[in-house]
């Protein structure tokens, strides 16, 4: 920890321009890159079927440019993560099931979305809060249930009856 | 001096009980989120604007552009107490702010970082004041050519300089660039990347590519690594300046305000240059010189009022060519453009009331943010207690909020999530956002303008360097992407023969 501070506190000015020796960072650009590369191929294509309009500037002639500059930035940025990646080295270790907390925060939005027209914002936000708050690991109790309804119930006032959004209500009203 | 009578009836209007009341709130909020870890000025903004479209455009102006000055005051508390800075231009003020804070002399870093603050964006918003009808009345020369040439240097330098490494910062901008041409384009009406989707025709909303990449990257990030553990330093006594801390300022803040607003009213700015050159003209200056690395006040309070000074300088370009050099004014001009205003030359003649209200509650806003700041750090600094997973849970939920406000259908939501899932892998992949949302914004308005160009010279792409001031602008933008390759190498090579001569002696 003191080496750590005391080598940020030599060179504050210069900050290393490689930060992606961690192997975590490495792949993440890896797949990054290829997705850009896959992005920019699809934008060309879609670019291709759009017709001329006769002016110098048709609807096509941005999204090829950017769709060949997608793909080729991604090209260069996965060779380079490749690189990269031969000399890594492993980073912060992940938290166990890391994949599957992200899929189901994905899925509690979704059903938020779902559900939100069904029970009415103040429910539908409560969930919500408590529902990330335990996927980030906090401590399971009815403080946790109480703050989330509380969050939920100011803004629906602040932003309903206030400002005059008009929130979506279940069947009770709020 | 016409801009003096402009900002006194600025002032009249800034001065009226519901302006100041926005103006409070917005400095409030802003605070509040510069001192929350994870969420920014750009993300609270762009969250508010699907909900402030009832106000009027002077109210909603002034608010954003409080909350846009808070949230650098906030970030410096966060920086300080707790060394994870609240937003990117805070790093500095981190090193040795921290370890002030670590020392028992929290106070006095807090104390130096807000009247810093205070100073840099007071004589930065002076500078507004003056430079800006200045450089609007320039740019009414600017045709097409021009604006595509500021453009170019707006991309490069933004992804250049945004971030630690060029080749991710335009990734970053490419990405944003791709996401804003989605839907119908709208100059022949082609649908372009819709895939046959039809709530993508209107395109993809700001607002969901903001909350998106910033608050769901950054819930995703936190889900998977965890939420790391981080002391808050005790506040201890007043935040008050002594008259040695005050003697060691002072000269500190001037100069971080020398070199904040040049640089952040170029068309290339960001705040991020300004606080690190400040950091090390201190040290170089300093007599203090062994106190650097262990809390030196000069160290906090050059980088905190360069990084002000720069906030206010980014405002010029903003407001007079309508070119936003950071995320935060990306968005802002976006609201700008919902109440159908178009930054630029022309909005200090059409809208000049409106200009000059917003900019006299830049100076009210300051004032208010010195109060709200030195009384009472110590309530900022219990915000800092709150824990962490409930700070991202309510912003999920805000963001939620924000964008059901914004369009509220279920592909919204699925837009939203897979953007949040992007945010994520770019998080992961250290590539930085703010290009991205530049890229989003200026993308659309880039394409506009180079076919005006085009229709202008009937087609020849010679029209894009006619002019002095066209050339000069592509010098620059390519200079900015070489500069980057070639500095590194160049350090390298330095600081090899550096380690050799350590070594040799």
């Amino acid at each position: 920890m003191t080496t750590d501070t005391n080598q940020q506190v030599a060179e504050p000015a210069e900050p290393e321009p490689d930060l992606s020796c961690d192997r975590r960072t490495a792949r993440s650009s890896l797949i990054f890159g290829a997705l850009m590369v896959v992005a920019g191929i699809v934008m060309i294509i879609d670019a291709r079927r759009l017709p001329g309009d006769g002016s110098a500037m048709g609807p096509a002639a941005m999204p090829l440019a950017v769709g060949v500059l997608l793909a080729l930035t991604g090209l260069w940025l996965a060779l380079r993560s490749l690189r990269d990646l031969r000399a890594a080295v492993p980073g912060q270790p992940l938290r166990e099931h890391a994949a599957l907390r992200v899929a189901a925060l994905a899925a509690v939005l979704v059903a938020f979305a779902l559900l939100l027209p069904v029970v009415g914002y103040v429910l539908g936000s409560a969930a919500l809060f408590v529902a990330t708050a335990l996927l980030l690991g906090g401590p399971h109790g009815w403080r946790l249930y109480a703050v989330g309804w509380s969050l939920a119930a100011i803004a629906f006032v602040v932003f309903d009856r206030l400002i005059g959004l008009t929130l979506p209500t279940g069947p009770w009203g709020f | 001096m016409e801009q003096i009578t402009l900002l006194l009836e600025g002032f009249a209007a800034a001065l009226t009980p519901m302006h100041l009341l926005w103006a409070l709130i917005g400095v409030t909020i802003g605070t509040a989120v510069g001192v929350l870890p994870g969420i920014g000025p750009a993300l609270t903004v762009a969250l508010l604007l699907p909900i402030t479209f009832r106000l009027e455009a002077s109210s909603a102006l002034i608010l954003f552009a409080g909350i846009y000055y808070g949230g650098m005051y906030g970030g410096s508390t966060t920086s300080i107490l707790l060394n994870t800075p609240g937003e990117s231009a805070s790093i500095i003020a981190a090193i040795e702010g921290n370890k002030m804070a670590r020392a028992g002399r929290a106070a006095s870093a807090l104390a130096t970082a807000a009247i810093g603050s205070f100073v840099a964006g007071t004589i930065g918003t002076v500078g507004l004041t003056f430079l800006a009808p200045a450089v609007a009345g320039f740019a009414t020369s600017f045709g097409p050519p021009e604006y595509v040439a500021l453009m170019a240097v707006a991309f490069t330098t933004v992804s250049a300089l945004l971030g630690p490494n060029l080749l991710k910062g335009l990734a970053s901008l490419l990405v944003g660039v791709t996401i804003g041409l989605v839907g119908i384009d709208s100059q022949t009406g082609q649908p372009r990347l819709v895939f046959g989707v039809e709530s993508l025709l209107d395109g993809i909303d700001v607002v969901i590519v903001v909350v998106a990449l910033f608050a769901l990257g950054e819930t995703f990030s936190r889900v998977m690594t965890g939420i790391g553990r981080s002391t808050v330093q005790p506040l201890r006594g007043r935040a008050v300046l002594s008259r040695n801390d005050l003697r060691r300022s002072w000269p500190a803040w001037l100069r971080g305000t020398v070199l904040g607003f040049p640089i952040g009213s170029l068309p290339a700015g960001g705040a991020e240059i300004p606080t690190f050159l400040s950091y090390t003209v201190e040290k170089r200056l300093s007599k203090h010189r062994h106190e650097f690395g262990k809390g030196a006040i000069e160290g906090v309070a050059g980088p905190e009022a360069a990084n002000n000074a720069a906030a206010a300088g980014v405002l010029v370009p903003l407001l007079t060519i309508g070119l936003p050099t950071s995320a935060t004014a990306a968005v802002i001009l976006t609201a700008f453009q919902s109440y159908g205003l178009q930054p630029g030359p022309a909005l200090f003649e059409e809208s000049g009331p409106l200009v000059w209200t917003l900019i006299a509650s830049l100076y009210v806003g300051n004032v208010m943010l010195l109060l709200l700041n030195l009384p009472l750090a110590k309530v900022w600094a219990r915000l800092l207690t709150i824990p962490p997973y409930a700070i991202y849970a309510a912003v999920l939920m805000f963001a939620a909020l924000g964008a059901y406000a914004a369009g509220g259908t279920a592909t919204d939501l699925i837009v939203l999530c897979v953007l949040g899932l992007l945010g994520l892998l770019m998080r992961e992949a250290g590539i930085p956002l703010a290009p991205a949302i530049v890229g989003l914004i200026l993308g659309p308005i880039a394409e506009q303008q180079l076919r005006r160009a085009l229709i202008l010279s009937e087609g020849d792409p010679a029209i894009l360097l006619s002019g002095p001031i066209t050339i000069v602008l592509w010098v620059a933008a390519v200079l900015s992407l070489v500069v980057p390759v070639l500095l590194p190498m160049v350090r390298r090579r330095r600081s090899t023969l550096a380690s050799t001569a350590r070594t040799g002696d």
